[in-house]
Order: structure tokens, then sequence, then C-alpha cells
């Protein structure tokens, strides 16, 4: 069930990390928030979301090595991360899918009325593997 | 020696770095336009619809600049990436014409398509391709007159494939002939017609074009209307 899943939100800017969290809390989910690179990666590991929205630049540690991190822990690498950035080079995303994200959306070009849609076929996803 | 006048940024450097720090606060205005208009926060009356998705349509025209100059930085740096796999042209040119439909009905602009026979798929970047095509079409249908025509075709010659897209608009004066193709360049009879646009389309639509290998150029007779034509090559 959505309305149990927990979604961790690691964004800096504050006006986004409104915008999402409200929307995805408006639509049934269980919201955590961070906007270090440190705090969402400790948040992580403490509370093991069941899906983590992740911007790329970050203070303290980015976007990239949280991803890494998270990728090669056996206890974490089976949550599904979507990363959530401005950082829409070619080279960039390919970084990113590399380290294993789910999926790579750029802020500027997702429409955020698409967001519930996007997190629930990334939990379903996870669901069957 | 003044070390801080000695590191003086470039331009183009400057330019991306203010198109990066002005996408984070537009994706949010963006954002929450779009939460207003989706009435996740209350249904809004027509008078209130109409001016958040002004609102928003401005903000998406914010974005698309940033994103201008930040090619353009990149072309000017040689930067430009290009992420080339099998593409059918055709089908680029079909969604084109289909996104830009309304726009070219408020134009009262007529768009026809001839595709020529033979045509292999090509080895380019598709969005690269997608964003030429559609500045090209956009151009001719911004600067029709009146009841408007454009006309596309694709077609193949020996060793590559030409599109062509011939409008019905005011043309092009011998004195802009050797500026269209320049940054930020406008013509000033275009102003009058349609203020709008960045003077960037052009000049990005050549390079990508060029990296890619192929060409681009125009014929205009000067009042009665263009045909701008690229070519890629068929590897």
């Amino acid at each position: 069930m959505d309305d149990k899943k927990k979604i961790l939100i690691i964004e800096d800017d504050k006006f986004l990390l409104k915008l999402y969290s409200d929307k995805l809390i408006r639509e049934g989910f269980n919201v955590s928030m961070a906007i270090t690179g440190e705090e969402g990666l400790s948040k992580v590991v403490q509370e093991k979301p069941d899906l983590v929205l992740l911007d790329i630049i970050l203070p303290q540690k980015n976007g990239f090595e949280i991803l890494s991190a998270l990728k090669l822990n056996p206890g974490l690498q089976h949550i599904p991360v979507i990363v959530l950035t401005n950082l829409g080079q070619e080279s960039d995303i390919k970084t990113g899918m590399d380290l294993g994200a789910a999926d790579y959306l750029v802020k500027t070009d997702f429409s955020i009325t698409k967001l519930p849609e996007v997190v629930r076929k990334y939990l379903a996803l996870a669901a069957k593997t | 020696m003044d070390e801080a006048k000695s590191e003086k940024p470039k331009i183009s450097e400057v330019t991306s770095i203010i198109s990066h720090q002005l996408k984070t606060p537009l994706a949010g205005i963006k954002s929450s336009l779009e939460v207003l208009l989706s009435g996740d926060l209350g249904e809004l009356d027509p008078p209130q619809r109409e001016y958040v998705a002004l609102a928003l349509d401005s903000s998406e025209k914010m974005i698309a600049l940033v994103k201008n100059l930040l090619e353009t930085s990149k072309i000017d740096e040689d930067r430009l990436e290009l992420k080339r796999q099998k593409t059918n042209i055709t089908a680029l040119i079909d969604a084109v014409v289909s996104e830009l439909a309304q726009f070219a009905q408020a134009k009262n602009t007529k768009i026809d398509v001839e595709i020529g026979a033979d045509l292999p798929e090509l080895t380019v970047d598709p969005v690269k391709i997608h964003e030429v095509i559609e500045n090209i079409v956009m151009n001719a249908i911004r600067y029709s007159k009146g009841k408007g025509s454009v006309k596309l075709t694709l077609k193949r010659d020996g060793d590559r494939v030409i599109f062509s897209c011939r409008d019905t608009g005011v043309g092009i004066s011998d004195e802009d002939r050797k500026k269209i193709f320049s940054k930020f360049y406008r013509s000033p009879r275009v102003m009058t017609l349609a203020p709008e646009g960045s003077g960037l389309g052009l000049y990005i639509s050549k390079a990508i074009i060029e990296k890619s290998g192929g060409a681009v150029w125009f014929e205009s007779a000067d009042g009665s209307g263009t045909t701008f034509y690229f070519s890629l090559p068929i590897q």
C-alpha cells in the first residue's frame, strides 16, 4: 500500500524540497527529508526508506557519492534511487545510471504532477525483485 | 599583478554558471504553478487558471532560453555533445509537425510534408536533430504573413539526406543574409512581426548540423518567402 511507503527526499533547495514533499504527502506517502548529502546518507542508513529521491549538487557529499555508497551496501542496495537534478549533460546522466540509479530526471524538464506516478512505478518494480 | 583580474572568466563560462544558477529557482516556479494548475490545492476559477497558465507558459519560455544559453556556451567552448544513434528522420519531422500543429493553427499556417523514397536511418543525435527541425519549422510559422503555408521535404541526394522547409514569410533581406546564423542576431523586420525569440535558434542549429557532418543553407527572395535546408551524411 502506497500510504505506508516511506520516501526520503535529499534536496538542498528548500523551495523544491517543500514542493516535492507536499506533493508526495498529499498522495499519501510517508516523507522524510534531508538538506545535505551527509544528512541524506545517514537517514538512508537509519530509516531504510522504500525509495530515495536524490539531488546531485548537495553540500557536504554530492548525490553521486551517496548513490555510490548506497549501491555498495548490501543492506541498502535494493532501495530504488530516482535522481532528480538540474545536471542534465549526457555524461552526468550516464554517471548516474552507471552508478545504479533507477531513473534520472532533469528538474526543469520534469513535471511535478508526474512525480507520484514515477515513484509508484519504481516502488512496484522494486517489490517484484 | 592583480590575480583576480588575470583570472577573469570567459563570457561563455559566466553564461554557463548563471544559467545553471537560474535552473533551480525556475524549476521551483514551474513546479509550483503546475501544482496550482492541477487543482491539488483547490480548484481555480477560470480567470485564475488563465493567469496561472500564462505564468507557467512564461516560466517554460525562460527555461527554454536558459537551455539555449547553456547550449550556446557549450558551442563556443567546443563542448557540444552528440549522442549518436540510428535515427529515423521522418519520424522526427512527424513529431515536430504534430507538436507545432496548435501553434501553426493559431498563426493560420498550413504545414505540408513530402517524404522521398529510399531514405535510410541516419546515425545522428535524435534529440539535437529534433531541436534543429523544430527551430527551423518554428521560424517558418512564426514569420509567416497572414494565411501562410509551410512545405517540408526530405529526400535522398547521393550519399546524403536533404531536409528543406519552404515558407511564404517575409523573406530575408540582403542585409540579413550574412548575419542570419550569428549568435543573438534578430533581424529588425522580424522584431516587429514576432518580438519573441532569442536569436539563438539558427546559431545552435547550424552548430548541431555541422558537428553532425552536414551543412545548413537557405534560399530567399526578399519579401517572398524563404527555404531553409540542411543536409546530413548517410554513413
